[in-house]
């Protein structure tokens, strides 16, 4: 039915969209190798003219003003450890709800996902004063703990383990497994997909959260790369675009490794868990 | 399956303990917290706070109060940047996914994943790129009008400009979820649908008005809503980009309840202008949900 011309115009539209989506990522890479004075002369220069990796070797030297690994620790460490956390406190906690017999089971499910309307503005500034009483506000509980509280994951895995073939859980009960057993041996490994779905949510939610590090940290060593760039980019920066597009050159890096690697999952997941 | 004991019970209850815990501490307990903050003059300085109940509340609908002039002023820009940029992320996001699911099989995934690589990056990236393709003097796009002999374009300074610039940086920046969603749904909407309708002649538009969006209703109402939900949240971009400006024109609700909290160290006006966009939010999730049933 489809006509060959119709599929030739349709490829030459998706090559034109991905110039679009591709070339600011090539102009910003492409001005991270260029001096600040050839980034700044007028003229449009797709590749620079003089091929440099001093702005490379400034961030990384500059340990003071731009502590690129630190920030980099700091967020992967934040991403990895708040991803974990949600990992298992919704897992464990979809288990109990959607297949045990956890007292008010009904009043907790609807009580869980009812949360997922409320908007997050409402707990901002109490969540920043809760932290302040307690002395944590720069540390890493605070850049971490509050994303655990999100209903969503919680949401996603009770879908799927409510439909869950209940014969294979009680295969093993009969075997003689406990609770526990079954839950790690049986279910969790079912929902692989899942899981890695909500991980990867979760990961580049954290990571890539501006707001919440913005004003919950200030010293320069608690900043997470996305804030930090964001600071250079206000300060000592403002002048220097080949240098802040080096920064944010590298920042992009490891988010897009993981996204490639993620993606094939991510996507399936999505279809999985009925996001629709 | 197992007793229904006291001890069955006990240990179901621990699977949802430490959930609970977190909900209690990082949910429940800030609403509740929050919603005390809002009665309070609470000065971000002093531990002294008095009680003033619903004074924070009239503040906002007080003409004469600051408080009302930022809340609305914030408000009115939010729903512009709502207004903006919402059916374009649905119709472009759509657009994107129906063109991937018609390339050819083997093209599909790879231009997929070039669409939504910049939903990989951190907002402050997004900024900074776009900032520097937009920037009046030495920016890739000024340079190439003033090639054409056509007049610069003052993006980030100059309306209806700064919207403009703030609204395609998130298309590029967060279209490419909004595709994968639609793409989702696209593939399920049953062949033989679209079989019947090409043997009763419909053409390409008639199948997609009559067949493809009545399949994929409800994925339309979820990114309807959380689009709507995401927009409403906008902070980074006109911070980053604009600074609000220029004057105060692309600065969000958010931005002004930050700058009450951090900067005027008002948390008690803060907090119940965060309580006021939440239930704005709220209502508006709601009639969304409402006018997409009733097309039922």
């Amino acid at each position: 039915m489809e006509s060959k011309g119709f599929k030739t115009i349709l490829v030459i539209l998706a090559v034109i969209i991905a110039l679009i989506f591709i070339t600011p990522v090539f102009w910003m890479l492409s001005t991270s190798f260029k001096s600040d004075q050839e980034a700044f002369t007028a003229g449009i220069k797709w590749l620079p003219q003089v091929f440099t990796a001093e702005n490379y070797q400034y961030i990384f030297a500059n340990d003071g003003d731009t502590p690129v690994l630190k920030w980099m620790t700091n967020s992967l460490f934040v991403g990895i450890a708040g991803t974990l956390l949600v990992l298992f406190v919704d897992t464990l906690a979809a288990y109990g709800l959607a297949r045990l017999d956890v007292p008010f089971k009904k009043t907790l499910t609807s009580i869980f996902i009812g949360s997922l309307t409320i908007p997050w503005v409402i707990t901002f500034l109490p969540l920043y004063m809760e932290f302040r009483t307690f002395g944590l506000l720069d540390t890493y509980a605070v850049l971490i703990l509050p994303y655990s509280a999100n209903a969503f994951g919680v949401f996603l895995l009770y879908q799927y383990f409510r439909s869950f073939p209940k014969e294979l859980e009680e295969a093993a009960y009969l075997d003689g497994a406990n609770k526990w057993q079954v839950f790690l041996k049986v279910v969790l490994p079912s929902a692989r997909p899942v899981i890695w779905t909500l991980a990867i949510f979760t990961f580049m939610t954290i990571y890539n959260d501006f707001l919440w590090p913005l004003v919950t940290t200030s010293s320069p060593e608690m900043r997470t790369i996305t804030m930090g760039i964001a600071v250079m980019q206000q300060g000592s920066f403002v002048s220097s675009p080949a240098k802040l597009m080096a920064l944010t050159s590298i920042a992009t890096i490891p988010a897009v490794l993981l996204f490639i690697i993620g993606q094939r999952s991510f996507i399936k997941g999505v279809t999985q868990t009925g996001i629709k | 399956m197992y007793k229904n004991t006291m001890k069955s019970k006990i240990t179901s209850s621990l699977f949802v303990l430490p959930y609970l815990v977190l909900f209690i501490t990082f949910l429940f307990i800030p609403i509740l917290y929050g919603a005390w903050m809002s009665f309070h003059e609470w000065d971000l300085l002093n531990p002294e706070h008095t009680f003033v109940g619903l004074e924070n509340y009239m503040k906002i609908f007080d003409s004469s109060s600051y408080i009302n002039n930022i809340f609305f002023e914030g408000l009115f820009n939010t729903f512009q940047f709502v207004i903006y940029s919402v059916p374009l992320l649905i119709i472009v996001g759509l657009g994107l996914a129906l063109l991937i699911t018609n390339l050819p099989r083997k093209l599909s995934g790879l231009f997929r994943t070039v669409y939504f690589i910049p939903y990989s990056v951190s907002v402050s990236v997004v900024a900074i790129i776009w900032l520097w393709l937009l920037d009046t003097n030495s920016g890739l796009i000024n340079q190439y009008l003033m090639k054409l002999n056509l007049p610069i374009i003052p993006w980030l300074t100059d309306l209806p400009w700064a919207w403009i610039s703030i609204v395609v940086a998130t298309l590029w920046w967060t279209i490419g979820f909004n595709m994968v969603i639609f793409i989702n749904a696209l593939n399920e909407v049953s062949e033989d649908l679209y079989e019947a309708s090409s043997l009763d002649g419909a053409n390409r538009w008639q199948r997609f008005i009559h067949i493809t969006l009545p399949s994929i209703k409800p994925t339309m109402v979820f990114v309807v809503i959380t689009s709507t939900i995401a927009s409403f949240n906008v902070y980074g971009q006109p911070y980053l980009m604009t600074r609000g400006g220029p004057g105060t024109e692309t600065k969000v609700l958010l931005m002004n309840i930050v700058d009450e909290a951090f900067n005027q160290r008002q948390l008690g006006n803060a907090a119940a202008m965060s309580l006021m966009m939440a239930l704005i939010m709220i209502v508006i999730s709601v009639v969304q949900l409402k006018i997409s049933d009733r097309k039922e």
